[in-house]
């Protein structure tokens, strides 16, 4: 199992023999080497008494979980490191890291990354040591989402399930009541935009396919699947396309604000209440409260709204596991700190107070931060709304292991098509051939559905 | 024939020793020469040709997929000029070059055209107030590229920035992160950050100019602003073909500004500049061979033209001589 370091090293030795750049072209006709990390994952000896240490990334400010377990646990050291958040920078500097062969024993991997990853041979295989054993603690959907080909790839963290957080106060002046469906949802709309004085109910956000893909996922579509060797791409369905033409209606209606959200502009919208709503993920409550503390006790939360009445469909945005990456040399000792941290109710406790989600292990909720009153909430159990939102959320959603681009260009062509005045539902197809050629380019069978 | 070629040998020999004075050269000229080169050459060739054919190496190869879905052990292939073909095809990073294109033809003459007119202006102030405000309009140079934008990225946002909440108060509402603005957007950074550094490099010209000019021309009765036009800007010209130069590599190079605007915007896209496209095949789509292929092209492109540049404002420069 000799992986491709060769190519580099003797790349290099012809650069230090000086024949030049085309001397490299030799090596053309050699290409045996294997794509992806450098070094695999091998347990190192370790004497009796020594001290291990761990490298963790993650852009969740865990430092505090973090010191528990190195207070708890003397034998392993983990040294925590802040990376940037997902695509904008987190996700390069892993896959930068496995390439050159020093990656850090630990880091956090959402779910729709995964099998990007996998790709690349990026996940140490953790059923060769003893993964299997944990997977009754943790909730099937998501320990799912990290098993492939029969063997556990990764321990699973928190997922996002969806709700609609909103301000009571505002709703309250205007006289709206939290939508229940998505025609009132749109109703609510226009009376804001009647009634706000310049205030919109929320923001659609281009920059947020991901988000765009919990509204689809939700409605019903299902945006890729897989039939024997082959990936079929749906993103074009018919449900999808709905839920794109509500959206474009609420944003050419002038019913929505459009811009990236999450951004120095949108908080500032949510602290002076130009927004007064957010079809948000559980992990959105961290993201409200620390960076609108101004509006503590006016937010509410209510369930999704439906696209039928009294149906309960519900959705996911993000979900993070801790992965182990390929070609450490403590995987056993990572794999213990893994468990740990998405277990330990003390442990998800801290996790939870720094809005790393909806853990993914079960019967750590009741008792835990999230199942009290919460005063941001006007005192309202509103965790409960999204324990209910957990449990409809349908699972047998896939992610193409080309999530990263076939997500950038999703996000350019929605950005265009509403500066151009084009039709979001129009960009889906465009989507799907994207998609299929960013499979095929990766050497995956692929095509359309 | 042999006669021939002893005479030309004869004459080359003869001319290359005519300007050495005193007759007999150093022993070995050459490898005193070599010495002093060795570093730089072993430089360009780890950093610069190194690089270069690796990547170009990188470029002809993909990777041959296995197992169940394809998510078994992958082998590197080789792909010929197929990653070529692709990046080709992909109508966002030909308009990528489109927009960066468009970028350099209004703001590379802009910029410099301010750079020229504050370095003429420098020139002619004499006394202590040229060095202050020289050191002044270089100030911006001196912060990173990174820092500039996140700096005017506050400015540009609406509800953060100071400058649209004034503008709104008269009536204004501009749009600096819209559709057609944020690129002009990004070219006001890119002039504030290099428009200084340079005039930096035409002041050093203008300074090498020798004062008995200056004199000749006042004496022929020309005054500050006929010196500057027909003076100083011709002799200026090797500075602002470098920098003309600088600029349009650098131009083709746009990569820390649109980074760090896009999360501000939806208006900048993945691959809003050829280099940004790159990036992202490399580090998000983790398409190395891809986004080598991409490089390649840029860095031809980017040869083509400020060559290009060079021998059209060379052959210029030869008809002005006769």
């Amino acid at each position: 199992m000799n992986s491709s370091p060769p190519s580099r090293r003797t790349v290099l030795r012809w650069g230090a023999g000086a024949t030049g750049a085309l001397a490299a072209l030799p090596a053309l006709t050699a290409c045996g080497q294997t794509v992806g990390a450098a070094r695999t994952t091998r347990q190192a000896a370790t004497r009796p008494g020594q001290k291990v240490n761990l490298v963790f990334w993650t852009w969740v400010p865990m430092q505090k979980t973090v010191d528990l377990w190195n207070r708890t646990h003397p034998d392993i050291h983990v040294e925590m490191q802040t990376i940037p958040q997902n695509v904008q920078g987190g996700y390069q500097k892993m896959h930068a890291s496995l390439t050159a062969g020093n990656p850090p024993d630990l880091a956090q991997v959402e779910y729709h990354e995964l099998p990007g990853f996998m790709l690349v041979n990026g996940l140490t295989d953790l059923s060769a040591y003893g993964a299997d054993e944990l997977r009754d603690s943790y909730v099937p959907w998501q320990w799912n989402q990290g098993v492939f080909d029969g063997r556990v790839r990764t321990i699973p963290q928190a997922s996002g399930p969806m709700g609609l957080f909103y301000r009571k106060d505002l709703f309250e002046k205007w006289g709206i009541e939290a939508p229940a469906t998505w025609a009132e949802f749109e109703q609510a709309a226009r009376v804001v935009k009647a009634r706000g004085g310049g205030a919109r109910l929320c923001t659609f956000a281009p920059n947020q396919p991901s988000w765009f893909a919990a509204m689809c996922w939700q409605r019903g579509a299902r945006w890729i699947r897989t039939e024997g060797d082959d990936w079929i791409v749906d993103m074009n369905s018919d449900l999808s396309r709905e839920v794109a033409d509500f959206w474009e209606r609420m944003v050419r209606d002038d019913l929505v604000f459009v811009g990236p959200d999450m951004s120095s502009a949108w908080f500032r919208q949510v602290q002076t209440g130009q927004i007064s709503a957010w079809v948000g993920p559980q992990w959105g409550d961290a993201m409200l409260r620390s960076n609108a503390p101004g509006t503590k006790g006016k937010w509410r939360v209510a369930p999704l709204p439906q696209w039928t009445r009294g149906d309960n469909a519900s959705a996911n945005w993000g979900g993070s596991s801790t992965a182990i990456l390929q070609g450490t040399r403590h995987p056993r000792e990572a794999l213990r700190f893994a468990h740990w941290v998405n277990t330990d109710p003390e442990a998800v406790d801290l996790n939870i107070s720094v809005g790393y989600g909806w853990p993914a292990a079960t019967g750590v909720f009741r008792g835990s931060a999230l199942d009290k009153p919460d005063p941001f909430f006007g005192g309202q159990r509103y965790n409960d709304v999204f324990t209910a939102s957990d449990r409809a959320i349908d699972t047998s959603w896939k992610w193409s292991p080309t999530t990263d681009a076939d997500f950038a260009q999703f996000g350019d062509a929605f950005g265009a098509a509403i500066a151009g005045g084009g039709s979001l539902a129009a960009t889906l197809a465009g989507a799907q051939k994207n998609t299929v050629d960013n499979l095929l380019a990766k050497g995956l069978k692929a095509r359309s559905a | 024939m042999s006669t021939a070629i002893s005479r030309t040998k004869n004459r080359t020999e003869s001319r290359t020793m005519k300007p050495t004075p005193g007759g007999r050269r150093s022993a070995r000229p050459d490898r005193a020469a070599w010495t002093f080169l060795l570093p730089f050459v072993a430089l360009f060739l780890f950093t610069f040709v190194l690089p270069l054919g690796y990547a170009v190496y990188q470029s002809m190869l993909k990777p041959v997929r296995s197992g169940a879905l394809g998510l078994g052990p992958a082998t590197v292939g080789f792909a010929g000029l197929d990653n070529y073909s692709l990046a080709l095809q992909q109508s966002a990073f030909l308009e990528s070059f489109a927009r960066v294109l468009l970028f350099g033809v209004v703001q590379i003459p802009v910029m410099l055209m301010l750079a020229t007119a504050l370095a003429l202006a420098l020139d002619t102030l004499s006394h202590r107030w040229a060095g202050i405000l020289r050191a002044a309009y270089f100030l911006p140079y001196g912060v990173p590229g990174v820092i500039a934008s996140i700096l005017w990225g506050f400015l540009y946002v609406p509800g953060v920035s100071p400058v649209v909440d004034l503008l709104g108060r008269v009536g204004l509402a501009p749009d600096f992160l819209g559709y057609d603005s944020v690129l002009w957007s990004i070219a006001n950074i890119v002039i504030w950050e290099f428009a200084g550094y340079n005039m930096l490099v035409i002041v050093a010209q203008l300074k090498a100019i020798p004062q008995e000019l200056y004199e000749a021309a006042r004496i022929d009765g020309a005054g500050a602003w006929q010196t500057a036009i027909r003076i100083k800007l011709p002799l200026a010209r090797p500075a602002l073909v470098l920098t003309g130069v600088f600029s349009i590599i650098g131009t083709l190079q746009l990569f820390a500004e649109p980074l760090v605007i896009k999360p501000l915007t939806s208006t900048v896209t993945s691959s809003y500049t050829p280099n940004l496209s790159a990036y992202n095949e490399a580090f998000a789509n983790n398409n190395i061979y891809l986004a080598a292929a991409e490089s390649v092209i840029l860095a031809l492109v980017a040869s083509v033209l400020s060559f290009g540049f060079l021998s059209l404002v060379n052959r210029g420069k030869g008809r002005d001589a006769r």
